[in-house]
């Protein structure tokens, strides 16, 4: 059994459901009523009101609970739900912490939910003080509250203003000194309307990244932008291709001039899988051989030394990952759960991926489940 | 992605939260397997039955508690 009992399984993609007060319990008293806050709306007859989010007087009825295909049309969509239709592990760190030990998981890094994976809701606001203070408030309820009940096992990953660069670089110094470990940030920022990674806009955060040694995760789904071929393709469609963000990404950053100004920087793909790695590095050094020279792309740094410089990845059960891990580079692997999703395969997550790592050698399982997460997220052990 | 109203929609509008039902079933289910497990081993397995039966009762609190509303 390759994966030991002594082993610890770091999550390096999990995420969090936001408690009702944290904004109420944050913000200044003139911007309670306009900052995020849950308010009750009305249901069908027979059933308890639907608790959404408000924010500047926009309704976000997405709490948690999002159904998919699998489902009858009249259980997915647009259903607002209820706190107390959710397991407690959502938004409670004490249930979390149970659900780990039940789940034979030692650490998670949360991404957030209301504010999306990477903070973009704080983009819709039209007061962008407030913008910003919910931003902090965020990240200060991660590291303070959600993270302080279990140092060393929840770990603090933080969303950036992403409106103001100066702010973002300041908020990664301001959160790293209180001891944030990683940093969400779209995968691409062009949907967003933001500059993309072709322009120098982005360089005081990645600079700030650098010095601070925290991983930019870019979660698939963050640039707003799903894989959908057709209005009316099933959603398996779209299910299927999720990982081409993550190509989409990828591809991106390695051709353009980030990594060459930012030989420190970290990207850490968030539940992209990992199998797609070796043929995209294929073909972008393919396309960097026979194509460079006409184009303002870097001449003389292969994008595939780049991506094993830089990257990682992660996987929950992506066993052609597994299989070609050589391919990736080992030391680019992390695991992840993606609790409270119900793609992960909780309560036995630690029992699945020993049938996945089944026919890895001891300590390369060490390195993808623990090893590879505590080096590039800087948890001692 | 949708052609929801910006408002109405995040990043995993189209994912799945593991609900209340759903985690109890799955809870279910490894207890079943657990009890199952337990059943099998032998009288020299002393220390493999102290873990699983302590996997039991944590297993067992967890759907008790989320049974109860």
């Amino acid at each position: 059994m390759p994966l030991q009992p002594w082993m610890k399984l770091l999550s390096t993609d999990d995420h969090l459901i936001e408690p009702p007060r944290l904004w109420t319990d944050r913000l200044p008293a003139k911007y309670r009523d306009l900052g995020p806050r849950i308010v009750e709306q009305a249901r069908g007859e027979g059933q308890a009101p639907a608790e959404v989010w408000n924010y500047e007087g926009r309704i976000y009825p997405y709490i948690g609970l999002n159904a998919v295909a699998g489902k009858s049309p009249e259980e997915f969509g647009l259903e607002p739900t209820r706190y107390d239709e959710m397991i407690p592990g959502c938004y409670d760190p004490k249930a979390r912490l149970r659900d780990m030990d039940l789940d034979g998981v030692w650490g998670a890094l949360c991404f957030p939910s209301f504010p999306r994976f990477a903070g973009t809701v704080f983009l819709d606001g039209q007061d962008r003080r407030l913008a910003l203070l919910c931003v902090q408030a965020w990240n200060d309820f991660v590291i303070d509250e959600w993270c302080a009940t279990a140092p060393g096992r929840l770990i603090p990953l933080v969303i950036l203003p992403l409106w103001d660069v100066d702010a973002c670089a300041a908020e990664i110094r301001r959160t790293a000194a209180k001891g944030a470990k990683a940093i969400s940030f779209p995968e691409n920022p062009v949907p967003l309307g933001l500059p993309s990674f072709h322009t120098d806009h982005w360089d005081p955060v990645f600079t700030a990244a650098e010095e601070t040694d925290m991983p930019l995760c870019l979660h698939f789904g963050t640039s707003g932008a799903a894989p959908r071929t057709a209005p009316e393709a099933p959603f398996a469609v779209t299910i299927t291709l999720f990982a081409t963000n993550s190509m989409y990404a990828a591809a991106d950053l390695l051709f353009s001039p980030v990594l060459h100004n930012h030989p420190r920087l970290k990207i850490g793909l968030s539940e992209g899988g990992i199998g797609w790695i070796p043929y995209l590095l294929e073909r972008a050094d393919g396309t960097w051989e026979r194509h460079r020279f006409y184009q303002n792309v870097n001449q003389t740094v292969r994008p595939s030394d780049l991506f094993h410089k830089h990257f990682h990845g992660c996987f929950i059960d992506d066993r052609f990952g597994v299989e070609v891990r050589h391919h990736i580079g080992v030391d680019k692997i992390t695991w992840e759960c993606d609790y409270p999703h119900s793609d992960s395969y909780w309560p036995k997550s630690r029992a699945y991926a020993a049938e996945v790592l089944a026919d890895v050698p001891d300590d390369e399982v060490h390195k993808i489940v623990e090893l590879n997460t505590r080096r590039l997220y800087n948890l001692p052990a | 992605m949708s052609g929801r109203p910006e408002s109405e929609r995040s990043d995993w509008t189209d994912l799945d939260l593991l609900t209340r039902d759903e985690a109890y079933g799955r809870l279910q289910e490894e207890i079943g397997l657990t009890v199952g497990r337990l059943a099998e081993l032998g009288a020299d397995d002393a220390a493999e039955r102290e873990l699983l039966d302590t996997r039991l009762r944590a297993l067992r609190e967890a759907a008790e508690d989320l049974n109860v509303r």
